[in-house]
């Protein structure tokens, strides 16, 4: 924790010297950028342009999963479904997420429900990528010594599958979400009045960088916030049974 | 000794499917084998003698097989036996994210033990292989020797009407595995379970067994009784006797499965 602390503090400190060298409409300093973002937050506008993203993002994750988890779970488990489908996770993973953005947008309209499928989609492939790799590294062994002890299907998921896959759906949440949030704030840029990307590049367009600093600080904070207050204690507990590993 | 029959197997075949037009591949031919209630048979042999295959054919991991198993007078052609088994595989096999004792729950919540005998069981189990004060402990937090202990824990626990063991102190080093046989017969003793040991040490196999049965190429080969009373010793130089006997026999017996050596 210390040392994250005086990371953070040397970036701010390295970010306010070079900020000092230059002129505020290139590169605004720490503060200067931190006074705006308080300025715009009590002008008011704010949270209704960052409830709109975190929805589009929570709802994309959603879509995401609920594309990517089942496909990388039958992926994992039959050699056919694998065969039928690697080729495509790996083209949908390809496909720039600005491709699917404006498909979504031409075929479904500029709306809310283009924005999420586009994310959704978007996201579905690497979190199908974690979990088929999860579910093949599925220890047969202990699913045989359960067979051995008469453990019924349900059982043997509950109690030795599944503990074995969680950990790689807890990453692919995770992971997901960082891929999720910056397809996100494109699609707003590229097709919504409002959320943080419209900001981004409403700012841009006026060429204001220090509103663009602004508005990348405030979701950086928000995005460290989920992963540090959320997530990261979520897995803890999760996978308290988990060795440390020392080296 | 009883001589009350716990299971046998008559005219065991096991085939698995060749591979591209290949024949078949008769992994077991014929095996018959009578292993009497409370009865401690080792099964000595080179890798690849079906000694697996047959553990795993009477656990019910493997369900197709041909020939019959009789098991409390009634006839079993493929499917498997209604026995109660504890296994102890070459590995714990321990569940990592419970505990000792939730993975021992684990297994008797498995087989239907009744709750009213669970408490019992264990407090007896952990206390014969020493290890009460570990039962919060996750496996990670235990040693080699620690973790193949709670698996005969694990495997007693349940009530098996017989133990299967596959190698199961072979990746242990010597000096605890040694001691893991010491321990394992003191706990015979005490449950006179009726236990079926693979192994290719010929020396814990007779220092363990009733009767060591020698396998290669899907067939016992050599029925070797161990007439030494009970309680041994380890180091007793009777079995050093019946030791060297065996190894000649095993000698034998594995250049004839593989000539070209």
């Amino acid at each position: 924790m210390k040392i994250r602390l005086a990371s953070v503090l040397v970036a701010i400190a390295l970010w306010a010297a070079i900020s000092a060298l230059m002129t505020p409409e290139v590169l605004p300093g720490p503060l200067l950028t931190t006074q705006t973002l308080i300025a715009d937050i009590a002008a008011g506008n704010v949270m209704t342009h960052l409830g709109m993203t975190l929805w589009r993002v929570i709802g994309g994750l959603v879509l995401a999963m609920l594309i990517g988890v089942p496909l990388g779970v039958f992926m994992g488990l039959y050699y056919r479904v694998e065969r039928a489908l690697d080729l495509w996770v790996m083209i949908g993973l390809t496909i720039p997420s600005l491709c699917y953005a404006l498909i979504c947008f031409i075929w479904l309209g500029l709306n809310e429900v283009a924005t999420i499928v586009a994310i959704g989609i978007t996201g579905a492939p690497s979190i199908a990528i974690n979990l088929w790799e999860g579910v093949k590294s599925i220890d047969t062994k202990l699913v045989n010594m359960a067979r051995v002890f008469e453990a019924n299907r349900v059982l043997i998921f509950r109690r030795v599958i599944l503990p074995q896959v969680l950990p790689y759906v807890m990453a692919s949440v995770r992971f997901g979400l960082g891929v999720i949030w910056k397809i996100a704030v494109l699609i707003e840029l590229i097709g919504r009045p409002n959320g943080v990307g419209f900001q981004l590049f409403y700012w841009y367009q006026l060429a204001d960088m220090t509103q663009v600093l602004a508005w990348t600080l405030l979701f950086t904070i928000v995005m460290l916030i989920i992963e540090l207050a959320i997530l990261k204690p979520i897995e803890g507990r999760l996978f308290a049974w988990r060795p440390r590993v020392n080296l | 000794m009883t001589d009350t029959v716990a299971f046998s197997v008559r005219n065991l075949v096991k085939e698995f499917p060749g591979r591209n037009g290949a024949p078949p591949l008769r992994v077991i031919k014929g095996l018959d084998l009578t292993v009497r209630q409370s009865e401690f048979i080792c099964i000595l042999g080179p890798s690849g003698c079906g000694k697996s295959t047959f553990l795993n054919i009477l656990s019910g991991l493997d369900r197709q097989y041909g020939g019959e198993i009789d098991v409390g007078g009634k006839t079993f052609r493929g499917g498997k036996p209604p026995m109660r088994i504890g296994y102890l595989f070459q590995e714990p096999r321990l569940l990592p994210w419970l505990t000792a004792e939730q993975n021992v729950d684990f297994a008797m919540t498995s087989c239907n033990v009744a709750p009213a005998r669970r408490k019992e069981l264990k407090d007896r189990y952990f206390v014969l292989a020493g290890l009460t004060a570990f039962r919060g402990h996750y496996p990670h937090q235990m040693s080699g020797g620690m973790c193949q202990r709670l698996a005969l824990v694990r495997a007693l626990c349940v009530e098996p009407d017989i133990l299967l063991m596959d190698e199961p102190f072979s990746g242990l080093d010597e000096l605890t595995a040694r001691r893991m046989r010491v321990d394992l017969l003191d706990i015979w003793q005490k449950t006179r379970k009726t236990i079926i040991f693979v192994t290719h040490n010929s020396y814990e196999a007779c220092y363990l067994s009733d009767r060591i049965l020698m396998m290669s190429q899907g067939e016992v080969q050599e029925e070797i009784p161990v007439p030494i009373p009970r309680p041994r010793d380890y180091d007793d130089p009777a079995i050093f006797d019946i030791n060297r006997g065996v190894v000649t026999l095993f000698l034998k017996v594995a250049e004839a499965a593989a000539p070209q050596h």
